[in-house]
Formats: C-alpha cells, structure tokens, sequence
C-alpha cells in the first residue's frame, strides 16, 4: 500500500474521551505518526465502554477501540516535572500537538501555547474544548452535553414543544468541533510556509456548531427581523411530508418536497384519491394541512415494513428513507460492498468490528492501519525514540513517570 | 498577525450546492483559497430562494441563510446545459488546484466535467466528490436530503427522548458537518500532490463521514449485537449520571448538567444544600447514580425549575459543576461569549444592505481569516473570465448576451 497522504506528519495527541482523540484518529488513519499521550491509568474512555459482555475491562472499551486507530500509546504521569519534561521535550519534535484539556490544566502543566511555542515554533496547537480558549465560558468546567446545548441547536432543531432540548445520543459536539480542528488543523500544518510559522488553532465545539449550524440558517433573520423559531417535534413545519413516522417493523423518513416526489410516493401507496386533493398539491399546503395528512400516511406505513417502503419509494422518485437501527446499517449491504467496515486482530480484544474512512483517496488510502493501542504498548518504543537509555528508561518505569 | 492564510494561492471551483458542497468552498475559503462556485440563473439554487431576504424584499440575491452558509465562496454564472459554458467550465478548472461537488454520482458526467474530462485539462487536479452514499455501491443513487441522510447512519434511532420513537433533527447538521470535514481530504490530497506530482478523485461518502457519530453505538453492536435506542440526554454510553437538560424558571429555558466524576457529584450536592435524597448509599458511585438515573433526573428538576438558567450556571460552576444554560436562537446573538468570540459578525452586502453571518468559528492565532458578504451571482465573473482566462472583451459580452455566462 502507497503510504497515506499524512506520512511524515508527527502528532502529539494530549487528549481523552472524545474530540481531541477522533481529531488525531483522523491523522493517525491517514497516514501520520500520532502518539496518544495518555495518564498512567488510561484515557478515560477506556472505562465508557461499551464492553463486550458488559465487562469492564480498559483494553476493550468499545469507545476506545474506535477512536484510538493507527496510534501509539505513551502513558506518562503529568503531575511529575520528568513527566512534563519528556512531554515536551516529545512536543519540540512535533509538527502538531492536539489536545482537550481545559486551559486552566494546560497553564498549570506549563503547557500554553506561549511556552511550547518558545520551544517549537513551527509547532500548530490544536486545542479543542467545549468553549475554546477565550471569552466569558473559557474557563468553564464542560463536556459535550453542555457545549451542545449552548449551540441553539436542541432548542431550534430537536424535541417536542414543552419537553427538554435534545441532543442526538451521541458526542455531537464533540465529533462536530473535532471535524473543525481537523480541518483548520491541517491546513495550519500544511501553511506553515505562507503563514510564516505554526500557530494556536482555538476550536470552540459549541461555537462551531452555533455558527456553521444553527448560526448560519437563522441569526441573519434574527438580527434582521428579531424573530426566531423554536423546536416543533416535526422533522419540517414549513414543507410536508417531512418527518420521522412509525411503520410495521419500525420508523421511516417520509420525505416529500417537489411535486415528483409527491407523486411517488403516491405511486407506492396506490395513489389513494386523498393524495389528489388540491389542499394535499404543494409542499407548503400539505404543511398547512399536516394534521390530516400525517394520520393518513401513517395508516399506510403501518401496514409496510421499512425496508419495502424505502425500496419502492426510491424507486419510484421519492426520497424516502428507512430509519435504519445501528445494527441495520453495520450490516446494509452498500457498506459492505464499499469495504467500510473493517476487522482488526487486537491483543486483547481479539478479533474486532470497526468502522472504516469516510473517504477514500485512491491516490494515498487510509484507514484504520493497527488496532487502538494498549496503555503503555509503545512506551518504551518512544522513550528510546527520545534518547532515553535502557536504564532510564527502567527508572522511570520504577518512579511511575512512565507506564 | 496578518501573515499569508495557509491556503495561500490554492484555486478552487466549487460545483457545490444547496449547502454541504458551498460550505465546504467556504471552509477553504476561510483558510486562505480563492474558491469561484459555479451556478447558473438557468437553475437557481434552491437555497437563493429561501426567505427571509435583506430588507425584506425577495430576490436570489438577498437570501440571509444562504448569504451565511455561502460566504467566502466567489461566483461564476455559467448554464452547463450549454456545451459552450462546460468548455469555460473546464478552463476555468485548467487554472485550478481543487474541484468541489456535491451531486449524486453521474452528474459531472453529464456536464462535461467528470474526473476523467477534467484530469485532460489538468493532470493533477484534485477532484473532491461528496455525494450522500458514495461514488459506487448499491446505495450510490439513493435519493436524500442532508435531512434525511443521518437515517442510513443509524444516528436517527438515537435521537429522541428515553425509550420513546425516534425524533427528528429538524435540519440537515449532516450538511455543514460533512462541508466542514470535507476540506481535511481535500488538503490532505494538496499535501500528496505537492510531494509526488499526482492528482486524485477523492470519493466522500456523507453517509460514512456521519455514521463516524455513530461509532460508540456501532461498537456495542459489533461486540454484543445490541442496537441502541434513544435515550434523551442522558450520557451515549451510560457511563455518567446525572447527565441531561433540567427546566428553569421561565418559559421554555433549561440548563445542561453533566456529573461524570464523583466530585462533580459532591459539588453538585453541596450545590444543591445537601437534600436528604442525595444522601442514599447507592447514588455514591457512579454506577449506583447511572441504575438511578430516572429518580436522580427527577429530583434534580425538582430544584432547578426554581432557579433562572445562567444564575443557576454561575453558582454551579463556582461550585465545579459542568452546567450551562441551553441557548435558544435568540440568545445566540445576545450571548456574551460568542460576542467576546466574534461569533457573529454584521457586513455590508454590496447591494447595501447589513447582514448578520457568522466569521471564523475557529480562531487561529497567526492568521486572520477575511469575512465577506454572501456572493452575489455571477461576482468574479468579469475577472474569471477576462483576467484569469484571457477572453476578449467582444466575445465576453457575446457569450453574456448568448446565455452562456448565465
């Protein structure tokens, strides 16, 4: 295999849960040299799970195992100054260092911009925390839940009227300001050059979602009109039919804007006279009319299954879609045939699933190239790396400044 | 500050629509690219049409979401149904770096500009391809909205309260996630290019980028066969607790609370003044907490409802408590960190009218990204054209009057 487009790239990761490590994932995945500097009693996503049987166990934490490919792990202890010694001394050597910490741990670790900077001057920062490194909530304590819901995005977007704001079940926040320091990372990486040196790239999760998302459909309407819509528990309240409905074995996104579509999905249905009438013969009237409308749908998607109703919509012009469950889409037969998942042998684990690149790049293909590492697998490996003789490295293995 | 962007001297054409290919465009934009996105009177975007509109007076011109979710990107008109305008199409891209699109598979075909027409006019270019599902597979041509697209992740069956149906996102955040995202390939191909000499056809899969959301529920199911189920705001993989959106006192305001370390939980207790409940043996630890979610969630609104969201939030981050207010549109604009952030930023339009876009949702401390109005159509047009291309101006004003510049 040709090496990935990143091969070259030394990266630093000082991250745990979620955003910094999916960040690094996507460099160690495509090609570049990422170690994943962890505490000595792991990241903290070695303990979410999900488990295999349910059985905790820091080597096989589901959440891990995805996030951590292509990596080598370094476990050293941050409250020791050798710790924080060999970290920089790691971080002089590095094009990129990508962390979640907030900044008040990274000021008293001796860790800010200023100082590596002073030492690696090409090095680029990517810091990545629920509300970046400036302004009023810097400073706040924040995970992804908090970030998300700062965005606007539940109050506008997600749940019913009257109930909570919702999120969607997932590490929103901290995929979607991770994809942002990717992206702006690299590119401060690659524009060294021109940029005349490396820099601190402030992701902000909340603010990357507040803006892109949410800011970007709305805030021109609201500083321009001062009025602004909230959240209706219906996927669309000015086109209809465009929302989530239950069906025989399931749920389904009924999805109909132009009038082709519409009338495919009167195809699939038999076009039953009520489809015809003129209150049901554009988007917005079918909007206006969603209480009589929806109710009849639904007595028809309740006699079909998901995958039937997907498949005849499709094919007669309706952008319908199954609501797939995880497990429906890990086994859908165009992701198999695209190669995306993937299996890897892992020490401890075993044989295990993962999920493959989301983009393939004939040229330099990457991709989950080793398993998640052990805690510790390439300590030594990169102790030796930084000059570090055999005996030192048995006496920082001893003070427990390595593990 | 005010160095050169890092994409300094990168070109792109953006073929890109409605929002994921624009928003990409946008991001390369932000970076330092000169990023030209095609589009035609004789099939005006969607997005072009979608109220409200400066000042209020309709046109494809004054959109305000579409100028926000678009800026950066320059615009050339041109009616690809035109041989003629595929031609300019295709030296337009002779003198670019990167080609953004964002159609089902096929359709550059059809316009004269697939990979194979386009690497004739220009051996390295990088061609970056993201369709819902993929250039190939049974799926290929599945017919979604960005919407719609999250239901063939599985993420769609995780969104909605505890135990219930699932909920819908009411728009695509598939779409600005996936544009955003879709400039790391995009510069990772810069990066090969410029070391080997090669081009390449980037095929991204939106489908597969947003089903990366979905790894934490995916790896349940590939170690235990369990699929996931909505389950409100409580933490994805159960492994914290108290973790969700509470109400407060006032008309639809909440706070977000997020308890993952026991002392956290200590802190939110003493917060709380200590209350009887929180005394019970079994919410000490962690897994005792996430057993009791539903009782502990309960009791936990009992209190907050008593209190106004952002003074709640101060109090408990004084005590050590992740907890913010959950921000509605309105308070976005008015909230005192995103306007320390610069989040949002008011322009004048050239055709005179202010609107509100957002700037760089990411700060870079060498580099200042330039914030420029949504474009007008056809903006850079004369420029492209005559400057870049080396057309005359008798046949410039031919090919306007023909439709072709359109």
């Amino acid at each position: 295999m040709p090496p990935g487009a990143l091969e070259g790239i030394k990266v630093v990761e000082l991250g745990q849960m979620v955003s910094a490590p999916y960040c690094a994932k996507l460099f160690a995945d495509f090609g570049a040299d990422v170690v994943k500097v962890e505490p000595i009693e792991g990241d903290v996503a070695r303990r979410w799970g999900p488990f295999p049987g349910d059985q905790p166990h820091p080597e096989k934490s589901g959440l891990h195992l995805f996030l951590n490919t292509s990596k080598r792990s370094l476990a050293l202890d941050l409250e020791s100054e050798a710790g924080r010694a060999l970290l920089r001394q790691l971080i002089a050597g590095a094009d990129a260092l990508i962390e979640n910490n907030l900044p008040r741990f990274m000021r008293q670790w001796g860790l800010t911009y200023d100082e590596l900077s002073a030492i690696n001057p090409d090095l680029v920062m990517i810091s990545i925390t629920p509300f970046g490194q400036t302004g009023p909530y810097a400073e706040w304590n924040a995970y992804d839940l908090n970030a998300y819901h700062l965005t606007g995005a539940s109050s506008r977007y997600c749940g019913r009227p009257g109930e909570p704001p919702l999120e969607h079940g997932t590490f929103s926040a901290d995929f979607f300001g991770a994809s942002a320091a990717a992206s702006w990372g690299l590119a401060a990486v690659y524009g060294r050059e021109p940029a005349g040196g490396g820099q601190h790239v402030d992701v902000s999760c909340a603010e990357a979602i507040a803006a892109s998302f949410v800011g970007g459909q709305n805030i021109g309407a609201y500083a321009q009109d001062g009025k602004f819509d909230k959240r209706t528990g219906v996927g669309m309240s000015l086109g209809a039919p465009a929302t989530i409905l239950p069906c025989k074995d399931g749920h389904v996104w009924m999805l109909a804007l132009e009038t082709a579509q519409w009338n495919g999905i009167a195809k699939t249905m038999g076009d039953p006279e009520w489809m015809q009438l003129e209150m049901f013969q554009d988007m917005f009237t079918r909007a206006q009319n969603d209480d009589a409308m929806y109710p009849l749908i639904e007595q028809w998607t309740m006699e079909h299954g998901k995958m039937e109703i997907m498949e005849e919509c499709q094919k007669n012009g309706a952008p319908v879609s199954a609501v797939f469950t995880v497990g429906e889409a890990a086994e859908h037969e165009h992701l198999r045939a695209r190669g995306y998942i993937v299996e890897q042998e892992h020490p401890e684990a075993g044989k295990i699933r993962n999920l493959g690149a989301p983009f393939r790049m004939p040229a330099c293909p990457g991709g989950p190239q080793s398993p998640a590492p052990l805690l510790g697998q390439h300590t030594d490996e990169i102790l030796r790396e930084l000059g570090k003789s055999e005996d030192e490295i048995e006496t920082l293995r001893r003070d427990r400044i390595c593990g | 500050m005010a160095k050169n962007l890092p994409l300094k001297g990168i070109r792109v054409a953006n073929f890109g629509w409605v929002w994921a290919g624009p928003v990409t465009g946008q991001t390369l934009a932000f970076l330092g690219a000169e990023v030209y996105k095609i589009e035609s009177k004789a099939r005006i975007d969607l997005t072009r049409t979608l109220p409200p509109f400066g000042e209020g007076v309709p046109g494809p011109d004054r959109s305000l979401s579409n100028h926000a979710c678009w800026a950066g990107n320059g615009s050339v008109t041109l009616n690809l149904k035109k041989p003629e305008a595929q031609q300019l199409a295709r030296d337009l891209v002779a003198e670019c770096d990167v080609v953004v699109e964002n159609f089902g598979p096929g359709v550059m075909e059809q316009l004269g500009c697939g990979y194979e027409a386009l690497r004739g006019v220009r051996p390295d270019i990088i061609m970056f391809s993201m369709p819902a599902a993929g250039l190939d597979g049974p799926l290929k041509g599945v017919r979604t909205y960005g919407l719609s697209l999250t239901s063939l992740t599985g993420l769609d069956s995780l969104t909605g309260y505890a135990d219930g149906p699932p909920v819908p996102v009411e728009n695509a955040y598939s779409d600005p996630y996936n544009g955003i995202l879709g400039a790391f390939p995009v510069i990772a191909a810069l990066r090969h290019r410029d070391r080997t000499g090669e081009g390449q056809h980037i095929d991204y899969s939106q489908q597969e980028a947003i089903m990366h959301m979905v790894g934490p529920a995916f790896m349940d199911y590939a170690m235990n066969r369990r699929n996931a189920a909505p389950k409100g705001n409580r933490h994805p993989l159960g492994a914290a607790a108290p973790h969700g959106v509470f109400p407060c006192s006032g008309d639809d305001r909440w706070i977000s609370i997020a308890v993952l370390t026991d002392e956290e939980w200590s802190a939110l207790k003493s917060a709380m003044g200590n209350p009887a409940w929180t005394e019970d043996g079994q919410l000490a630890d962690v897994a005792g907490r996430v057993a009791n979610v539903a009782a502990v969630h309960e009791k936990i609104a009992e209190w907050t409802a008593q209190h106004d969201d952002r003074e709640l939030s101060e109090t408990l981050q004084k005590a050590g408590v992740a907890a913010a207010p959950v921000l509605n549109v309105a308070d976005l604009l008015n909230d005192p960190h995103y306007k320390a952030r610069g989040t949002y930023v008011e322009v004048t339009h050239p055709l005179g009218f202010k609107e509100t876009i957002y700037g760089a949702y990411v700060k870079t401390s060498r580099t200042e990204a330039a914030v420029e109005p949504g474009p007008v159509m056809g903006r850079d047009n004369e420029h492209v054209f005559k400057n870049l291309l080396g057309i005359a101006d008798d046949r410039y004003d031919q090919l306007v009057a023909d439709e072709i510049i359109y």
